[in-house]
């Protein structure tokens, strides 16, 4: 059942990745665009199921008609049978969930996609090669055999790894799947019972207590005081009200419907909140349950980085094939057999193919992950982690990500005066004058009329982290008294209570009268708090300076005044007032009566206003301007209301401070809306009901004309059309949320962030990077690493790339030239795979050139990974070059053993010929078969050693592509010098340790030979030296543009 | 695009791009190419004209036999003594083969009559080169070719000759000259008897005059000494194994490896 359940929001990990990735390596493109469509199509219907049933319009009918529709009684609830049936015809009230693709499938897929199938076409080409051998001398011998199964090994080798590494990344997400299995109170045949929540169906009859969640969407019968949490469906940081009254068409809006999954909050009035409603909606058809599916239905795009692997996969399988094809038929034409051609073919795509690369990938964008980790961001999906580098525009969410998600006083305003307070996360710097006796007064009413308690046990908590009993606003105003005052409890002792109302929504406001703490003072004190225009009706002076004026014209214009003001910064106002009761009316003894009202309620002092909001994070703007100048769009897409957005949005610095919107100009210049010149304004607030009146082409419009840009009031499938919007700019968008709501869009976006603490369990699975401190600062650190890893990748890549030239040149001239073949297949292999795995990998460690954080995201289209420069110099310069250095060391060899290079031209049909016993080399000495081949390997392993020290400069040059080394530091990168270690290491065990082993074609290697490329090795590092030089000494040139990768 | 002020100039510019970068290219190869020439130059020079700089794969010589005559798996002569076309061509192969050993082709080789080692410090001979011993055809007697020109072969008692691999500087003993020795590799159950060979010149031996060879650069007219086996009891219409070792404390012939190194089998079937 527990399993059952954990799966409940499991919205599709990595499943619809999955299916896109099918087509991956094998370019269908017209099937690709076929799946789209579907993809495309299924998404309109399910947007389309989901307007439709937000027409829901249980909302409208009265309890009558509601028994009517569902076949229900309120007082008896439905019959056990009557359940049972509806249980069958419905299924069980849960969500259901995603399909997953089978492991087995990932595992598969893993086996086929990148170089394998290039691999596997050189297996099979080796076993037919054999076959074919075969079928004309049975005892042909097995090295093609050998060699096939060793490039299936490859494969399966890297698969297993692959998979392994995306299994891992995706268990950390286990973690998050756990929840309580839920039980519901609900009236089946007159009785309460208490069953698991799953069994509940429409027109059951369910009790839900302060505290729990709702279980299904239910039609509100009655309720007391209950409050619900809707902020991770809508957005809405306060708690909404709910009570039977039908006061909203929209289903969403209106106060007498409950949602699955929202929670009823613990109020602190007594009796606590609870709420009696019918069930109307389960599992898949709840509003939870729609959103959810929208989610699963929202295609997940290729990330930006497996579109570069792809692309870079596919330009050097299209070497290899092109090459291999070529000199297929050039070896054809030139009367070798068919048969060797078909082995020259193998050798010239295993030479071509990286087959450690994707490895290196996977384990340098784990390596990644790890180290995102550490900073509190989780990155579920490998591949993620360089999509935040190539972001163009974040999509925030207010709530909970911006802001602190907790009401903090933010302004005071007392004495004519507006005040600011430190909304900062530990309060620690109020900084306004307290020597006022107004403010005395002011603090006193905000203590003592407050029902806010703190928990009990949190004596070594900090204040602002104490839990406390209570709503939002009383909780800000008991923090920020206990702040500024001290013990607010010991306070509240000193002046006991006598008699309190507590707020309620018709009368607006909440009342306490008090004994004073002095002892010499026998008058009550009663306090006021409430609506600021309700407090001021109630008020007929108003104290300034510690002293009572009339309240005339003119202070309350000031008031009014400050109230706009206040609201206008979207902030929640309250006002506050006294009167201290004449001790002669009502003495010691008096029994006030608060039904009775027997205490005026009139003619009392007016103190002081004091506003709220949810503020945003103190790292927050910091970080906000940092991506900007990464040249990253900030959007923030709140449920909240405009003015409240707008505010916290300029407090970031999303809307910068000098910025206006079209509705800012007209205010100023006191013009209507529609003669502002649209291009004037830098920023835009858009509401949802605007954007739902709006086509694509106006979003569009708005998208790519503003810099600034708030979208409020927003719903999920706004949010949806948003991010869509967005990704038609040919951006790459991520997208933060933390509510169910957020969950498509989240989905939709090209990153999906979701917060670790607020975020709820939808959101988590459909996104692709948990932030596990919500703080939108640690996604500026993703941005980084993920453009670190962009460039480092870059440079892997290059290196892996470049000793190809030198691997493959052999072959072609073994071809062409006929001579004794310089390096085998399986000596490759241990290149590939062995000596520049760890170096390829200490790249990803290397720090960035300049600061990665100042300069545009890439351009998704333009700024490739792999691009023409890059491939071309490391292809036809380092590569090139390498090779030269190897077919020295080749040569030296040779002609040191008596093979000079002018005799080995064309000696190629000799050299291999078993019957030649007595090849005569340069010097008249006569050389046996196998003596050649013993010669032959020792090539192979010269060969080896002259690109193995070369690669140690390739490595050394690759640290950087702009700078000098010297600038970049050669020993700042310990791990490069592990790899060069590792390298060497690696190079003398295959020489000297396994140099007997005669499968592996190794043998030992005279020491001096492995000094012979060196030379090359500092050619290769000046050359690259020069290159920089020259790029940094004339940006823009032709020789910019063409060596700069 | 068309709103930049000078245009022209740009275009320009981005039209010469192309010639820079390929002028790059050429100067970028022909100084590579120069690089490699002059590595190989260099390397060519380091490298000794006489003798090479190691010999790590020539540590003893390989041995191999005439008429090589190849079938799936190494040496397989195969032939009809009744018919005389069967084994044309393997006296062909033998007598081609000895072309290079007849006195005109021995010429500028001196006679050598001692049994020692012949070194040759200094460049004695002729356009500063070293002195060969000359080893001519007639000292393989009833296996020259001359006396019998069918080798043995018709009468089912063929020669075959074995020549071992030149190695420079290469001494095979420390004293007594290489001998060869042929036997049947496996020995056949139903002949009791071992194989009776008659070897040229008597005893089957390579004289020691004729090490060491000092490279095709000091005696551009070195031959290598002979031995030519007579097989005198090989049964007819049977497939034997033979083997022939040279032995010498210098060589070996028990390389797993290497089915040449020291020794040469070779397979013989005689039909009639």
């Amino acid at each position: 059942m527990r399993q059952k359940r954990s799966e409940i929001y499991s919205v599709e990990l990595s499943g619809t990745k999955d299916i896109v990735r099918t087509d991956q390596g094998d370019d269908k493109e017209k099937y690709r665009g076929l799946k789209n469509n579907c993809l495309e199509r299924k998404k309109k219907n399910q947007e389309e199921d989901f307007q439709k049933e937000l027409q829901l319009d249980d909302h409208k009918l009265n309890n009558r008609e509601l028994e009517k529709k569902y076949g229900t009684n309120i007082i008896m609830g439905l019959s056990s049978t009557r359940a049972a049936e509806l249980l069958a015809r419905d299924g069980p009230n849960s969500l259901t969930p995603p399909k997953q693709t089978p492991e087995i499938v990932k595992f598969l897929k893993q086996m086929v996609g990148g170089f394998s199938i290039l691999l596997w076409v050189g297996a099979f080409l080796c076993w037919i090669a054999y076959g074919i051998q075969y079928s004309s001398d049975k005892s042909a011998s097995l090295n093609n055999v050998y060699l096939g199964s060793v490039l299936v090994l490859v494969v399966i080798l890297t698969g297993v790894f692959a998979y392994y590494q995306e299994a891992k990344s995706t268990n950390i997400m286990s973690s998050f799947n756990k929840m309580i299995p839920q039980q519901a109170l609900v009236i089946r045949d007159s009785e309460k019972k208490t069953i698991p929540a799953e069994q509940l169906v429409v027109g059951d009859i369910v009790e839900v207590k302060g505290g729990d969640q709702i279980p299904a969407d239910i039609r509100v019968l009655s309720s007391q005081g209950c409050r619900v949490d809707n902020s991770s469906l809508t957005g809405e940081s306060e708690p909404q009200p709910r009570s039977s009254e039908f006061t909203h068409e929209n289903p969403l809006e209106t106060k007498n419907i409950c949602f699955y999954s929202t929670t009823c909050l613990e109020a602190s009035t007594s009796p606590i909140g609870t709420v009696t409603g019918m069930v109307i909606n389960t599992g898949d058809r709840t509003i939870i349950g729609h959103i959810a599916s929208l989610a699963s239905g929202v295609g997940n795009e290729k990330t930006p980085i497996a579109i570069e692997i792809e692309h870079f996969v596919h330009i050097v399988a299209g070497v290899a094939v092109s090459i291999g094809i070529l000199f297929f038929i050039i070896a054809v034409s030139m009367k070798y057999r068919v048969l060797d051609s078909l082995i020259f073919l193998i050798g010239i795509i295993v030479a071509n193919v990286p087959e450690g690369l994707l490895g290196t990938v996977t384990v340098t964008l784990s390596l990644t992950a790890k180290r995102m980790a550490k900073k509190n961001c989780l990155v579920k999906n490998l591949e993620a982690v360089e999509t935040l580098g190539s972001t163009s525009i974040i999509c925030s969410d207010k709530t909970g990500t911006l802001t602190q998600n907790r009401m903090t006083v933010a302004h005071l305003w007392f004495d004519n005066q507006i005040f600011v307070a430190d909304t900062s996360e530990d309060h620690s710097n109020q900084v306004f004058d307290q020597s006022s006796s107004t403010w005395a007064s002011l603090s006193k009413i905000i203590t003592l009329c407050n029902r806010a308690e703190f928990k009990p046990g949190q004596e070594n908590v900090p204040i602002m982290k104490k839990a406390v009993i209570g709503d939002a606003s009383e909780t800000a105003l008991l923090k920020f008294s206990e702040v500024l005052l001290g013990d607010v409890m010991e306070i509240r002792k000193r002046n006991r209570k006598v008699v309190e109302i507590p707020f309620n929504s018709t009368n607006k406001f909440q009342l306490s009268i008090h004994e004073t703490d002095d002892p010499h003072d026998k008058r009550f004190l009663m306090v006021m708090k409430g609506a600021p225009e309700r407090i001021l009706e109630k008020c007929s002076t108003i104290m300034i300076n510690g002293e009572e004026h009339p309240l005339d014209k003119s202070t309350a214009k000031t008031f009014h005044t400050a109230y706009m003001e206040l609201g206008g910064l979207g902030e929640r106002v309250l006002g506050f007032c006294h009167l201290y009761l004449p001790a002669d009316e009502f003495p010691e003894t008096y029994s006030f009566d608060i039904d009775a009202m027997n205490f005026p309620t009139s003619n009392l002092c007016f103190v002081g206003l004091l506003s709220m909001i949810d503020p945003p994070r103190s790292t927050v703007p910091d970080a906000v301007t940092k991506c900007r100048s990464a040249g990253i769009k900030v959007i923030m897409v709140t449920g909240d209301h405009p003015i409240t957005a707008k505010a916290i949005a300029k407090s970031v610095g999303i809307i910068s401070a000098n910025s206006e919107t079209v509705e800012d100009i007209a205010h100023r210049l006191n013009i209507p809306v529609e003669q502002v010149n649209q291009r004037d304004a830098k920023a835009a607030i858009v509401t949802g009901m605007e954007l739902k009146d709006m086509s694509l082409e106006q979003l569009d419009e708005i998208l790519a004309n503003y810099q600034e840009i708030v979208f409020a009031r927003t719903s999920p499938q706004q949010k949806l059309i948003i991010v869509e919007g967005c990704q038609r700019q040919d951006a790459v968008v991520a997208v933060t949320g933390d509510g169910v709501n957020d969950s498509p869009a989240l989905k939709k976006a090209d990153i999906g962030i979701a917060m670790g603490i607020a975020g709820s369990d939808a959101a988590k699975n459909a996104a692709d990077m948990v932030l596990l401190d919500d703080n939108f600062a640690s996604i500026v650190t993703g941005v980084e690493e993920g453009r670190l890893i962009f460039d480092n990748l870059k440079k892997t890549i290059a290196y892996t790339l470049t000793k190809n030239i030198a691997e493959l040149c052999p072959f072609l001239i073994y071809i062409i030239a006929g001579l004794p073949l310089p390096i085998g297949t399986i000596t490759i292999l241990f290149i590939d795979l062995g000596t520049d795995i760890i170096p390829s990998i200490a790249l990803a460690y290397e720090k960035a050139e300049s600061d990665i954080m100042n300069r545009k995201p890439r351009h998704k289209k333009k700024d490739r990974l792999v691009n023409k420069p890059l491939a071309v110099y490391s292809y036809l310069h380092i590569g090139l070059m390498q090779a030269l250095g190897a077919f020295l060391v080749y040569f030296t060899v040779y002609a040191q053993e008596g093979f000079l290079p002018h005799t080995l031209i064309n000696l190629r049909v000799e050299w291999e010929n078993d019957n030649v016993n007595d090849l005569e080399d340069h010097y008249g000495q006569e050389w046996t078969r196998y003596q050649r081949e013993y010669l032959e390997w020792t090539g192979y392993t010269a060969f080896f050693v002259g690109i193995l020290v070369q690669q140690i400069a390739d490595l050394i040059i690759r640290k950087t592509r702009r700078n000098s080394i010297f600038q970049q530091g050669l020993f700042r990168n310990k791990v490069i010098w592990v790899g060069i270690a590792s390298q060497i290491i690696i190079g003398l065990i295959l020489s000297y340790g396994l140099g007997s082993v005669t499968a592996l074609n190794f043998t030992m290697l005279r020491a001096q030979y492995w000094f012979v490329a060196v030379p090359h090795a500092i050619l290769i590092w000046v050359y690259d030296e020069v290159r920089k030089l020259f790029i940094r000494l004339y940006p823009g040139s032709w020789w910019d543009k063409n060596m700069y990768y | 695009m068309g709103a930049h002020p000078q245009p022209h100039l740009k275009q320009q510019l981005e039209r010469r791009q192309p010639v820079w970068i390929s002028l790059y290219y050429v100067a970028f190869y022909v100084v590579m190419t120069g690089l490699f020439a002059l590595c190989l130059y260099v390397l060519m020079q380091t490298v000794d004209p006489y003798t090479p700089d190691y010999q790590d794969q020539l540590q003893s010589p390989g041995v191999t036999l005439r008429p090589d005559v190849y079938g799936e798996k190494g040496l397989e002569i195969v032939y009809n003594v009744s018919d005389n076309r069967t084994w044309a061509d393997l006296t062909h192969i033998l007598h081609t083969f000895l072309a290079g050993y007849s006195p005109a082709a021995q010429e500028d080789s001196i006679n050598c009559t001692s049994d020692q080692y012949f070194f040759q410090e200094r460049f004695l001979a002729p356009n500063h080169t070293k002195f060969s011993c000359k080893f001519t055809a007639d000292m393989l007697q009833n296996c020259s070719g001359l006396a019998d020109p069918d080798f043995g072969f018709e009468e089912g008692k063929p020669c075959f000759i074995i020549k071992i691999n030149r190695i420079v500087k290469f001494l095979p003993s420390n004293g007594s000259a290489p001998r060869v020795d042929c036997a049947f590799l496996d020995q056949p159950q139903e002949l009791g008897q071992p194989l009776q060979v008659a070897y040229y010149p008597p005893n089957g031996t390579f004289s020691l005059h004729y090490f060491p060879y000092y490279g095709k650069k000091a005696q551009p007219h070195y031959s290598n000494p002979l031995v030519a086996a007579k097989l005198l009891n090989i049964p007819r219409n049977a497939q034997v194994a033979i083997v022939c070792k040279v032995m010498a404390e210098h060589v070996t012939f028990d390389n797993p490896h290497d089915p040449y190194e020291g020794k040469v089998e070779f397979k013989l079937k005689i039909e009639k």
